[in-house]
């Protein structure tokens, strides 16, 4: 029951660790304390915790998607060329982030119909949709589109298209007061992410399916459009993740985000969903993904190379997981021996 | 001789043959001797990587992490080189290396429990990290010329390394077809709680699938280096990701057990052989990932229809054996069983 | 034969065994032992604890307490290989193949030695055996009769002086049962003591020297099969508390006048065959039939669960072309499964999730408020008398009869009109057993059709009104007289000696 008790709190654990590491690194550096800066400091990573949300909510169903990193690449192409053809801006933010969910119902459907692995069937997307998102500059011009600029489509292959409208990119630079864009983006998508999976159908059927698919699809629960749906919605978050970043940079690029996937998955599992469905938190990815966040930034303020980072979050990932076996199989052991002494006491009182 | 046709090794080889005679016919130059053995040349470092992936799915887990095993051996290889150890010590250097970086993923998946995702997913950030806080972020470079030299010797106008990749692979080939313990890997995958019962040590032959896994990974290093003759931050980046591509797309199913040695060769080939064959097509090179991932799609999910139509079948057949042992025996037939408890009572 | 044989030691023997999984005790202290040349057969109801103690003996378990000796030693096995070493070998009910190497490797995978030598010995048991399978073929394509005499020639590999057959017999064609009775004889001929599980009494009657009889985790029978009848097994298998059914006239009373609430009629797929019944308001028709019978095929088909089944199903006076677990909930059908774990429960969830998860499926409460979702918890434990300390306890931690008042509570919270329950009683205690039975007289008291799929014989006559068998895949209506224990059992066991040829 303390157990039990112990990973409810899973969420409170992260807030005090991030607490702590905040506290630590001000009194390393004060300058690091600065509430504007750090709150704008946090535009460097958001996109990881946007992306880690939508992730949260495919592995809660026992799922995983790694094409979200290839996703927000393309959403970001997709709307640097469509402005560049002449689109209204407004226009190519709703198409970026109907690409987005489209492939993510893509997805979707090819898991929820087959029985092929859901980490295969989005490898080969990670391919696939990177693969189209360097390729669609040429495409367009093969198929006879005009852009703005002489090279056609293609010269904007490799340099990313800039030159974005002040409308947009203040998405990524902007901000309400003391707090960025970037970051209100992420907190409302946090909220609606973490109200559709405490507070709705949709969101206990996530976890049901996540326990057990069986048990789900035996009890009525309308597994596949379920799944579709789950994923269709990482693909969106994964599409607002790139253009939020491509935003922040002033740059459409297709290959933005791609280093993204270890910090994204850690993120998720660091906030205390099972690889294996059913548990899990988006408040949970979203502490676990500030304190990953501001650990970067915070080495970065002591003077540390940023090489150990991956390091330390490698680390991080396998330990906080390797620390849920272990205190799981103590407590299993713990549990089936009090029963058995109960059930002795209770034979030798009958004197059976 | 039929289950080698019916194989998907078989499958992808065709397909690996139709596609560059199908480009043949558009552009005669990918037939040259030279072109082929130019593509088996720069395969070799991904065909190295998809044998150790090979023993990992084989046993139905996964390493994202060969790519940066990879990567840490040739730094550690470029170290070894610099300092002026001889070729042979660096590159056992280099394969100790990844067989330490494998023991790693194999104590943690085997034997703490963790799954195989996560661990490799974690160490493919240590490793790729430790990669660079070794080397301070820049290049080694200055590495000592000769180890080129092996690289670029050729017998019979095919590179050195190409003849004992195949030596390699033929040696594999044997061990794991005649070797018992080779066969855990799939008695393993293929039914993990069989295995268990049968009195294999499970555990170890995961432990082991993973630091074969990182061995081969140190192997495709010294491939590497010796290619281009110096040590890129890069090295081995996303490979991980191709590495899995390639021995899926060659037919080691994920669920485990199934596929061979040539699965995880042809599975490499393939995707080598794409990139090139783009080039002969002058379609940009910007085309080639999603080219592979189609392709890659597509062979699973072909996979799957016909492993559902075969499933279907055997469902059928047992269910038809069951119904003609009923028609041979039930001359008396249910209702009449209705009548005899009289009898028995 | 069992007389001289029981003077001996005997070769295994199990002695106070206990075990507990996840706060669920199993096996309460129990003794039991296997003599050389012997078929000890072991019977007991799914759940009482049998394969447990067969996973026990051949080291796939370790016992919570107690001992196990071999030929009058203590062993402790801490994995199946250090039992083959004491030439103890499981055949497991499900065989354990590896689909995708050759029949060769399937037999030698694991076995020491010079691999040619054994391949060689494997051949000689085989062809002694009657497995008449190509070595260099995947294993599989074999058949289920030829993937036990795998499982079984693996054993003989071993030099295996104990088998553990776990319900050989329970998919095989009746041809195929008489080939492995054939063997049966022979591996005891030879010395070899053999512990058999069966459902099939007439089977166990058959082929067996000596019975024991598990029930709630310890023993209530032991008998030479000599001195034994099926009648009295039955008996030995009832619970406790059982009493024999008062003759009841309800079933007279269902059918004139009203419509019936489900209604199948010509329903068949691969395993059954054109099965027809119809249910009354207020009555509960019994389908009485043994594991792999077809019995939780049809209830899948009639639900939904198997679209591929040909047939048509009215359910409360609607037909359903199309059928699907949300459909027919829908429609006012509901189903227990069989596998509470794999496909009735969320194990790993708050009871109170279960309990509301058919009402969310059907999106009969959009936005359930946590509080809104404990009161209708709360209401079926009280209704259904299930023992928790909170509706947010983890159904995992349990006992198997709340576990189930739990899925019953499941799947009655969208009010059905009719009720299908695949093993209502399977592996829970007998107190439990009798709240389930009072639920189900609560259903038809307030009118709702009820189908209770057993393998229990008893347990079908207790409860029916109307009693149908499935057996190999027919299903067939008993006369309205016919009701009595021996009855069902004949009818549903296969006890025309058949399996003696």
């Amino acid at each position: 029951m303390k157990l039990t008790g112990f990973f409810k709190s899973w969420e409170f654990m992260l807030a005090m660790v991030l607490v702590i590491e905040l506290v630590v690194l001000g009194l390393i550096n004060p300058a690091f304390l600065n509430i504007e800066n750090l709150l704008f400091s946090t535009s460097d990573f958001v996109h990881v915790i946007i992306a880690a949300v939508g992730l949260t909510l495919v592995i809660m169903t026992g799922g995983i998607d790694i094409s979200g990193v290839s996703i927000m690449g393309l959403a970001s192409i997709v709307l640097g060329l469509m402005f560049v053809a002449g689109m209204p801006i407004g226009f190519a933010v709703i198409a970026a982030l109907a690409v987005g969910s489209g492939a993510g119902a893509f997805n979707g459907t090819v898991i929820a119909k087959t029985d092929i692995n859901p980490l295969v069937v989005t490898l080969a997307m990670l391919f696939l949709y990177s693969g189209i998102a360097t390729g669609l500059p040429t495409l367009l011009d093969m198929l006879g589109f005009k852009a703005y600029g002489a090279g056609g489509f293609e010269a904007y292959q490799y340099e990313g298209i800039g030159g974005l409208p002040k409308s947009f990119t203040w998405i990524g630079a902007g901000g309400i007061g003391w707090v960025p864009m970037p970051l209100i983006i992420t907190v409302l998508i946090a909220v609606v992410a973490s109200y559709l999976m405490t507070r709705t159908r949709f969101g206990r059927f996530l976890k049901l399916i996540g326990v057990s698919d069986q048990v789900a699809r035996f009890t009525g629960v309308p597994v596949q459009r379920t799944l579709i749906t789950v994923y269709a919605l990482n693909g969106f978050a994964a599409a607002v993740a790139g253009l939020v970043l491509t935003a922040y940079f002033t740059s459409a690029r297709s290959d933005l985000g791609a280093e993204a996937l270890l910090n994204i998955i850690t993120a998720v599992v660091l906030g205390g969903s099972s690889i294996y469905g059913g548990q899990g938190s988006v408040l949970g990815t979203f502490l676990a993904g500030l304190v990953l966040g501001f650990l970067r930034q915070g080495l970065l303020a002591l003077g540390i190379t940023s090489d150990v980072v991956p390091v330390i979050v490698g680390l991080l990932l396998i330990g906080s997981v390797a620390l849920k076996i272990g205190m799981g199989v103590l407590h299993t052991k713990r549990a089936n021996r009090a029963a058995y002494e109960t059930e002795r006491m209770a034979v030798a009182q009958n004197g059976g | 001789m039929m289950r080698i046709l019916k194989s998907r090794e078989f499958l992808v080889l065709v397909l690996l043959v139709v596609m560059i005679l199908s480009v043949a016919t558009v552009n005669k130059a990918v037939l040259y001797p030279i072109t082929l053995i130019n593509i088996l040349n720069s395969s070799l470092f991904l065909m190295l990587l998809a044998i150790g992936q090979m023993f990992v799915v084989l046993t139905r887990g996964i390493d994202v992490s060969v790519g940066a095993t990879a990567g840490l051996s040739a730094v550690i290889f470029g170290f070894a080189l610099n300092a002026g150890l001889p070729l042979p010590l660096a590159m056992l250097a280099a394969l100790v290396t990844g067989l330490l970086g494998g023991m790693v993923n194999g104590l943690g998946v085997a034997f703490v429990g963790i799954p195989p995702i996560i661990m490799t997913l974690g160490t493919l950030g240590a490793y790729r990290g430790l990669m660079r806080v070794l080397t301070g972020g820049s290049w080694i470079e200055s590495i000592p010329q000769n180890i080129k030299s092996f690289a670029v010797t050729r017998y019979l106008s095919v590179p050195l390394m190409v003849w004992t990749m195949v030596a390699v692979v033929i040696v594999v080939a044997l061990l794991l077809w005649k070797l018992k313990p080779a066969r855990y890997f799939y008695a393993v995958g293929d039914n993990y709680d069989g295995a268990y019962l049968l009195g294999i040590n499970v555990k170890m032959t995961r432990f082991w699938a993973f630091s074969l896994a990182g061995a081969f990974a140190g192997a495709a290093a010294v491939v590497f280096v010796g290619q281009i003759g110096f040590v890129p931050m890069q090295t081995g980046n996303g490979q991980e990701l191709k590495a899995i591509a390639a021995v899926v797309l060659g037919g080691v199913s994920l669920m485990g057990g199934t596929g061979s040695i040539w699965s995880a060769v042809i599975g490499a080939l393939f995707l080598t052989a794409v990139d090139s064959m783009m080039i002969f097509l002058k379609v940009p090179g910007s085309w080639n990932n999603a080219v592979a991932g189609f392709v890659l799609l597509a062979v699973v999910v072909f996979d799957f229809l016909i492993r559902r139509t075969v499933r279907n079948r055997r469902l059928a057949a047992r269910a038809a054996e069951m119904r003609r042992s009923e028609l041979d025996h039930d001359g008396a037939g249910a209702p009449a069983l209705v009548q005899t408890p009289e009898a028995t009572s | 034969m069992p007389d001289d044989m029981t003077q001996n030691a005997p070769v295994v023997a199990l002695r106070g065994i206990w075990k507990v999984f996840e706060s669920v005790t199993v096996l309460r202290g129990i003794d039991f032992d296997i003599h050389a040349g012997e078929v000890h057969a072991l019977l007991g109801g799914n759940g009482s604890g049998k394969s447990t103690i067969v996973k026990i003996i051949s080291g796939a378990y370790r016992p919570t307490a107690g001992t196990i000796e071999v030929s009058g030693m203590a062993q402790s096995f801490s994995r199946p290989s250090e039992a083959h070493a004491q030439g103890i070998y499981m055949v497991p009910q499900e065989p354990q193949i590896f689909p995708n190497l050759s029949v060769r490797e399937n037999l030698l995978m694991g076995l020491v030695g010079d691999p040619v030598e054994n391949a060689e010995r494997a051949r000689g048991i085989a062809d002694e055996i009657g497995l008449a399978a190509d070595f260099n073929a995947p294993g599989g394509e074999l058949s289920i009769a030829n993937q036990q005499l795998i499982e079984i020639v693996r054993g003989l590999l071993r030099k295996a002086r104990v088998l553990i057959l776990d319900e050989p017999t329970s998919s095989l064609t009746r041809r195929e049962v008489t080939s492995l009775a054939a063997q049966m004889r022979s591996l005891t001929a030879r010395g070899i003591g053999i512990l058999f599980i069966s459902h099939r009494l007439n089977e166990v009657i058959d082929l067996s020297d000596r019975v024991s009889v598990l029930r709630d985790g310890h023993f209530v029978l032991e008998d030479a099969t000599a001195n034994l009848t099926t009648e009295k097994l039955v008996e030995a298998m009832l619970p406790a508390d059982f009493s024999a059914p008062v003759e009841q006239e309800t079933a007279a009373a269902t059918a004139l006048g009203t419509k019936p609430v489900l209604a199948v009629r010509g329903l068949s797929s691969r395993v059954f065959r054109e099965a027809s019944f119809e249910v009354y308001p207020g009555e509960v028709v019994g389908i009485s039939g043994v594991v792999g019978a077809g019995r939780t095929e049809l209830a899948e088909a009639i639900f939904g669960i198997d679209t591929d089944a040909r047939g048509e199903v009215v359910i409360d006076g609607n037909t359903a072309p199309v059928r699907s677990p949300q459909i027919c909930q829908e429609m006012g059908l509901s189903y227990v499964p069989e596998d509470r774990h794999a496909h009735g429960i969320f194990l790993d969830l708050p009871s109170a999730h279960t309990i509301s998860s058919s009402l969310m499926a059907l999106g009969r409460s959009r936005f359930m408020a946590a509080a809104k979702e404990m009161e209708l918890a709360e209401t079926f434990v009280e209704r259904l008398r299930i023992k928790l300390a909170s509706p947010m306890q983890y159904a995992r931690t349990l006992s198997g009869g709340n576990q189930q008042k739990i899925v019953l509570a499941k799947i009655l919270a969208p009010a059905p009109r009719v009720v299908i329950l695949d093993e209502p009683t399977r592996g829970i205690d007998a107190h439990a057993r009798q709240d389930v039975y009072r639920i189900i007289r609560t259903l038809t008291a307030d009118g709702v059709g009820v189908v209770v799929i057993s393998s229990e014989v008893g347990e079908i006559a207790e409860v029916s009104d109307r009693i149908m068998v499935m057996k190999r895949g027919n299903l067939v209506e008993l006369p309205a007289g016919v009701r009595s224990v021996e009855q069902i059992s004949a009818a549903t066991f296969d006890t025309n000696g058949e399996v003696t040829a």
